[in-house]
């Protein structure tokens, strides 16, 4: 047990120093802020003057898209960079096991998520006047959703072969999800068919729970299954992507 | 002696291309051992495997007493590798490249910048120390692969081509840097195409080629296996392009050049002096040195392999890597 125990917390802590290089490395570049916020300020823009959503959805919808898109258009890339610039040769011959290095990867899209999304819940929250009710509840909802969207990217990554090829099928995944997820348009204002899509959607369960913990109203266990959902989601996608690039590199 | 490295039927195919031929090998404690091949030969998928790059198709190898398939966190613990194209982050300073592989290694916190501090020192780059990788020179950043594989005091230094596209100093330092380590008590694993630098560097020498090793031993016993070929070394005056017609010499079985001079794989030199100098008489030629030698490496390669010394010289293509941007 005790063996056990510290070969995990060695794991964690070698995934922190991943995360560190990557963050330094990859991430925390003006373009890279830009891009993050670019993209869905811009989709959100354009929704709102056609006057189809309501202003109170804005700040929780655009801060979940701000993290799906920020983590994605940088994680989705991060394997495929290291593979061609020959430095994943390095990570791959360390002692650091397939998961170890995702959950490396996905912990810098963590800490990217927590700033962007940061940058944009506070002043946006302080503008609008809507305010965050449980600044804690808003943050643990931050954090699970960048690691989600960490999660996904990573497996996007693992998965393409090429930088072009890693952006297209990010875009083909989070296209649809940004419009399919409650983000733009309620969840309760769409068809049935799209709500029972909605469900097997990360952002969906981010937007939820992102909105329940910007409410006066009392959290709900809703709030609490978003979380366990989306914590299902960022296991899953780090599990399948380290198996995808173990079964690459052998 | 205790074998840090031994495979047993080690095969890796790639559909129907087998890279590595059911190789066996013994890698002893403290000597530094040589995989010498032409390109393409599978020394790079070798190491590839002992290194726990890449799974075996078949085959067993234990690296540093652990198996590298099924312990291999372990194995790498005890093991440092240096790629043949130097994979350092450009981005980062080599001070904090040589931290981050510490950090990924679990050398204690405590050791760390004494570790890197040494290093540095040893490899001539601490005044450097700061700098971004991306503005250092090839040999550079091969001195600093190398430091930050040692940085945990590895048992084994696995080396894919350590000279390769390197200048003259710059391969004579990496030379001399591997022969320290080795006196240090390291035990060295390279593979090269450079027949010379086995022979120089090697204790032991493994010759493979279409990933099948054909010959293992020390150089100098793999020299003296074929000492009863003879070589002879002739150059002429005027110089020219004599080749077709000196292979077509009766007892000359095998040709190469080497400068100016030819130099004459046959079967009995006392036979052949003759002959050319008949041969330099009916060309108006003019013999400016003729030598008979012992059998260098080389040789010994060429008729083991069955390929010519030129195949050696080939050098790779060289691996064109993409610089990371940002992204969107």
């Amino acid at each position: 047990m005790e063996v056990l125990v510290r070969t995990w917390m060695e794991s964690i802590t070698k995934a922190f120093y991943i995360a560190k290089k990557d963050a330094k490395v990859y991430y925390f570049k003006a373009p890279n802020f830009t891009y993050g916020l670019l993209m869905p300020v811009s989709l959100f823009l354009a929704f709102s003057i056609s006057g189809q959503i309501n202003s109170n959805l804005i700040v929780s919808g655009l801060t979940s898209l701000v993290i799906l898109f920020g983590t994605t258009s940088i994680e989705a890339v991060a394997v495929v960079l290291e593979r061609q610039t020959g430095t994943l040769d390095r990570l791959l011959v360390a002692p650091v096991s397939f998961f170890t290095l995702i959950l490396g990867k996905a912990l810098a899209g963590l800490f990217f998520g927590l700033v962007l999304a940061t940058a944009i819940l506070v002043p946006l929250s302080i503008i609008s006047g809507t305010g965050v009710a449980n600044p804690l509840l808003a943050l643990a909802t931050i954090a699970s959703s960048s690691l989600t969207f960490s999660g996904l990217g990573a497996l996007v990554s693992v998965y393409a072969e090429w930088v072009p090829e890693a952006q297209m099928l990010s875009n083909f995944l989070r296209l649809p999800m940004a419009f399919l997820s409650g983000t733009f348009v309620p969840l309760e204002f769409m068809p049935f068919q799209l709500r029972v899509v909605a469900r097997f959607l990360p952002l969906t369960y981010s937007v939820e729970a992102l909105r329940i913990s910007m409410s006066d109203s009392a959290i709900t266990a809703t709030y609490w299954l978003d979380i366990l959902v989306l914590a299902m989601f960022s296991f899953a996608f780090f599990v399948i992507a380290a198996k995808v690039l173990q079964k690459k590199i052998e | 002696m205790k074998a840090v490295v031994k495979t047993q039927g080690l095969t890796k195919q790639y559909g129907d291309i087998v890279a590595v031929d059911h190789v066996e090998l013994e890698v002893f404690e403290g000597e530094i051992f040589g995989l010498l091949g032409p390109n393409g030969a599978g020394k790079t998928t070798t190491i590839r495997l002992l290194t726990g790059q890449t799974k075996p198709t078949s085959g067993v190898a234990i690296v540093a007493n652990r198996d590298i398939i099924h312990e291999s966190t372990k194995a790498k613990e005890r093991i440092g590798v240096v790629p043949e194209v130097s994979n350092l982050y450009d981005e980062m300073s080599a001070w904090d490249n040589l931290i981050f592989a510490a950090q990924l290694y679990g050398v204690p916190r405590n050791e760390r910048d004494r570790r890197a501090k040494e290093l540095l020192e040893l490899f001539g780059l601490y005044k450097r120390r700061k700098d971004h990788v991306g503005s250092f020179s090839k040999g550079m950043k091969r001195r600093l692969t190398i430091a930050t594989a040692l940085i945990h005091k590895p048992d084994i230094l696995f080396l894919d081509e350590p000279t390769t596209g390197l200048d003259v100093q710059s391969s004579r330092t990496i030379r001399n840097l591997m022969k320290e380590l080795n006196e240090g008590g390291t035990t060295v694993f390279l593979t090269t195409h450079y027949i010379e630098e086995a022979d120089q560097l090697c204790q032991r020498v493994a010759m493979i080629n279409q990933g099948k090793i054909v010959a293992v031993d020390n150089p100098e016993k793999l020299k003296a296996a074929i000492e009863e070929l003879h070589v002879i070394e002739v150059s002429f005056s005027p110089s020219g392009d004599f080749w077709d017609r000196l292979r077509g010499l009766k007892y000359v079985s095998n040709i190469s050049l080497v400068g100016d001079k030819f130099r004459l794989h046959v079967e009995d030199a006392s036979e052949v002096i003759p002959l050319l100098i008949d041969f330099s008489k009916e060309n108006n030629l003019r013999i400016v040195s003729i030598n008979t030698l012992k059998p260098s490496l080389e040789d010994a390669f060429v008729k083991i392999t069955g390929l010519s010394p030129e195949v050696m010289a080939t050098e790779k293509e060289p691996i064109k890597r993409e610089k990371g941007g940002s992204v969107g």
